[in-house]
């Protein structure tokens, strides 16, 4: 084979590719237009809606299944939604995010985002009600009768980091009751010393759960939802309800969501619509009264 | 109130066809109604005979369970071997709510289906089970009647209730004792449970209210104030059909391939499309760049060229995160760059295009590198050679420099295109995780797997192992083929493939290509090169 032929070969091939990129970044602008239009486009009433919710990361299980449904029966769509502690969807919505819908898992970080006006603070209601529970791996022989035993345990203790994920800091709140944890708010202060070294902090609820899981951790402190969620934990303890505060999951619709009306609906299905509760119970969140 | 609406009047819509089952259970209902303020209906303690002693409200329901004989039938069905009956449609919920519905009085509901004709909840201490006995199918079967179906009946519930589970604790492993309640409320401790609550649109619900108050007068301000949860009188709830068994499908007889395909159906494929789209983009934008780039890089300056090298090879030393820190420092709205930039209309942040700018930042340096090494082994003298003989720098970088360069080339496009289909930390920093948008294969990989879907997680991991063992192997035998002609004399390819042979470790063998094959650009032979030369001359020299 003489060079000559190898070299215009190449020099197709690379045209090709130059070409295949340049289909694929057309399509990929294409797309981009295409979805930018339809969300400035969409007040009048004939485009179809499309809501960007943030919620919180125990919810990751449920809410999709209630959106499904809800997009069943009335045609509204979702964009990817995001699940993240709490905390962070917060500062990703100060950072200019794009969200039609917050959910979090305390009242502390809805106060947050009401604070910097991030929600509409009159169509806040609260969502669900939650228990701490302390999970172990299926199948463990670990016996947690109060939570002063939590530090008796051989093993990590996988805990939310309190400065985003609720679940950690109702977690703090928890630990505090028994002293293992110097601040009574549960994010200001310091684990007891000879706690401290075995604390596994996970950057959502749904990692102290998997961390559980995966025997990384030999108990953690999640939702009783998150055993739903996660297979291979149970539950070893229900933290009792005085020693945190009650577990809140308040919703709003972002102060800048060009959806107000389809938003603040979806939030009224949540809450009302007997199918979307039967969906919340399986998961084990039961609805705020 | 709208929660405080009469009761029975609930019911009307559920027992309407059974009138006479109709005027039982509002007889029943009335004087639970009645008796409950006096004093509970029916309270027991744990032994089953006081329970049993009871009659006409709850019984003991003996039982035994015979797991083996449970034939498990898909989607919340089952069987059991020898009796007439099925459970289908079986439902666990976990938790319920006080919130008031639509035509619903004061109190703890869980949703059951609304033709749900029998339903078991796990209070505190025992397993309430309640069976509809007008239900269709039922009335012959003699369900509860004689302990052999009423063994049947429980070791279903039991199967079913631990694979609807979701890791939550089961009737199985806590074994509490099943009671069986033929009346639609029942009195346990403190809690009432009634059966056949419906709203007014009809959804039914399995309701837990203080037995202490009357039910239809109940609000919410009452409930409180016994300080009672009601949430803790039904830790989970059963519900399901019981129907016929010739009634139900036989066991969904799936062959692995159809579960397989059902899964690989179930996985939603976009994080593919996305890695390739981004992976395949970024590596045409990187293969340029790269090649470019060290093509000039060559021809400078010793003192330019270690600055413009150290710049260029830098991505690849930075930890990825850094590269995205640095990435949305440029193109983010934090800085004056970043402004400046979203001003003129660049916002590249959490969007595809981020992807692909991540994918090149991370891929530039593999082609760049590769390239340059390959270059700068090149025999100066042949290109001087070319230049004698007037070409220009373009036409020996195309003829000479590009084609001997081929196969260190080759392998760095190969590095580089699964650098940019594998970058995760730059990506996630820089162009988040949207599935469908910016959720390539990486970032599904770490949040499927985060997000309890192991198998899913798996099924990438899988994915991408087999895609790149192919793109590896795929290149490797086009270079191969490619590089054929240099190969010469027949001899020498013997001598190659003997070589090759005798290697014991297949795995070494792309390195030794390439290595050799580095090589061979060095020692390529004068004669060739000059018949090469001579050949494209006259083309070249055809053509103008």
């Amino acid at each position: 084979m003489n060079m000559h032929a190898f070299s215009r070969k190449g020099l197709v091939m690379l045209g090709a590719s130059v070409l295949l990129a340049g289909a694929l970044t057309g399509c990929g602008a294409g797309a981009a237009t295409s979805g930018s239009g339809s969300a400035s486009g969409a007040s009048s009433q004939a485009e179809p809606v499309e809501l960007q919710v943030f919620a919180a990361n125990s919810l990751e299980k449920a809410l999709p299944e209630v959106q499904k449904l809800y997009t069943e029966q009335t045609g509204v769509t979702f964009t990817d939604t995001q699940f993240k502690a709490s905390g962070d969807l917060v500062e990703q919505m100060r950072a200019g995010a794009p969200v039609d819908v917050l959910i979090t898992a305390s009242k502390g970080t809805m106060d947050d985002a009401a604070a910097g006006e991030l929600v509409d603070e009159s169509t806040r209601l609260d969502m669900f009600n939650n228990d701490l529970v302390v999970a172990r791996a299926e199948g463990s022989d670990i016996k947690i009768e109060s939570l002063a035993d939590v530090a008796n345990v051989d093993g990590k203790i996988a805990i939310g980091d309190a400065i985003t994920v609720p679940a950690g800091k109702y977690a703090n709140q928890a630990l505090h009751s028994v002293g293992l944890y110097t601040g009574a708010e549960g994010d200001d202060g310091e684990y007891a010393p000879e706690f401290a070294g075995r604390v596994a902090l996970a950057d959502k609820v749904g990692t102290a759960a998997k961390y559980v899981s995966t025997g990384d951790a030999a108990i953690g402190f999640v939702y009783s939802s998150d055993i739903f969620r996660y297979e291979g934990i149970e539950q070893a303890f229900v933290c009792p309800d005085d020693s945190h505060k009650p577990i809140v999951y308040p919703g709003a619709v972002s102060a800048s969501s060009k959806h107000a009306k389809a938003a603040q609906d979806f939030l009224d299905f949540c809450m009302n619509n007997a199918e979307a509760q039967k969906i919340w119970a399986t998961y084990g969140f039961e609805l705020a009264e | 109130m709208r929660c405080a609406r009469p009761y029975p009047q609930m019911m009307l819509l559920r027992v309407r066809a059974y009138a006479l089952a109709l005027l039982a259970v509002l007889v029943c209902c009335a004087a639970s109604a009645c008796f409950a303020t006096a004093a509970p209906a029916c309270a027991w303690g744990d032994e089953a005979g006081e329970s049993a002693a009871a009659p006409g409200e709850v019984a003991a329901l003996d039982t035994s369970y015979v797991p083996d004989n449970v034939e498990f039938l898909s989607e919340g069905a089952a069987r059991f071997e020898g009796v007439p009956f099925g459970i289908s449609a079986f439902e666990r919920i976990a938790k319920g709510t006080q919130r008031a519905g639509e035509g619903m009085p004061a109190g703890y509901r869980i949703p059951i289906q609304a033709d749900a004709n029998f339903a078991v909840v796990r209070t505190p201490e025992q397993a309430l089970v309640y069976v509809d006995q007008g239900a269709a199918g039922l009335k012959d079967s003699g369900l509860t009647s004689t302990p052999e179906h009423a063994s049947a009946f429980w070791s279903m519930v039991l199967t079913l209730d631990e694979a609807g589970s979701m890791s939550g604790p089961t009737l199985t492993e806590e074994a509490p004792k099943p009671l069986l309640c033929t009346r639609s409320t029942v009195v346990v401790g403190p809690y009432r449970y009634r059966f056949d609550a419906e709203d007014a649109d009809g959804n039914r619900y399995v309701t837990v209210t203080p037995a202490a108050l009357a039910e239809h007068e109940l609000t919410p301000d009452m409930i409180r104030a016994t300080g009672l949860d009601l949430g803790d009188g039904a830790r989970w709830v059963d519900s399901g059909i019981v129907v016929p068994a010739t009634g139900l499908a036989g066991p969904a007889s799936q062959s692995a391939l159809d579960q397989a395909l059902s899964f690989v159906a179930s996985i939603d494929m976009r994080p593919l499309w996305v890695s390739l789209k981004t992976g395949v983009v970024a590596l045409a934008i990187s293969f340029v760049l790269g090649l470019l780039a060290a093509w000039r890089v060559m021809g400078t300056s010793s003192r330019l060229k270690g600055v413009l090298d150290s710049v260029f090879t830098i991505p690849m030393v930075l930890p990825p995160t850094v590269c995205g820190f640095l990435l949305l420092m440029l193109f983010g709205n934090s800085t004056a760059m970043g402004r400046w930039l979203v001003e003129h209309g660049i916002e590249v942040v959490f969007t595809w295009q981020a992807a692909v700018i991540a994918a090149v930042v991370v891929s530039f340096p593999l082609v760049y590198r590769t390239a340059l090494g390959a270059f700068e082994g090149l025999d100066a003298s042949m290109l001087d050679a070319a230049r004698t003989l007037g070409w220009s720098e373009w036409r020996i970088f195309r003829f000479i420099t590009l084609p001997l360069a081929w196969p260190s080339i080759a392998a760095g496009t190969v590095l580089a295109f699964a650098r940019a289909m594998g970058e995760f930390g730059c990506t996630l920093f820089f162009a988040g995780n949207y599935a469908g948008i910016t959720q390539t294969i990486p970032i599904a990989i770490y949040f499927e797997w985060m997000g309890g879907n192991t198998d899913v997680a798996l099924f990438w991991v899988v994915v991408v192992i087999a895609f790149s063992f192919l793109v590896v192997l795929g290149i490797n035998s086009y270079t191969a083929r490619q590089q054929a002609y240099r190969t010469g004399a027949p001899a020498r390819a013997r001598r190659g493939g003997a070589a090759r042979k005798r290697d014991a470790a297949p795995s070494a063998r792309p390195l030794d290509e390439i290595d050799a094959m580095g090589g061979d650009a060095v020692r390529i032979d004068q004669r060739a090169l000059a018949e090469l030369l001579a050949e494209s001359g006259a083309d070249g020299n055809g053509g103008a």
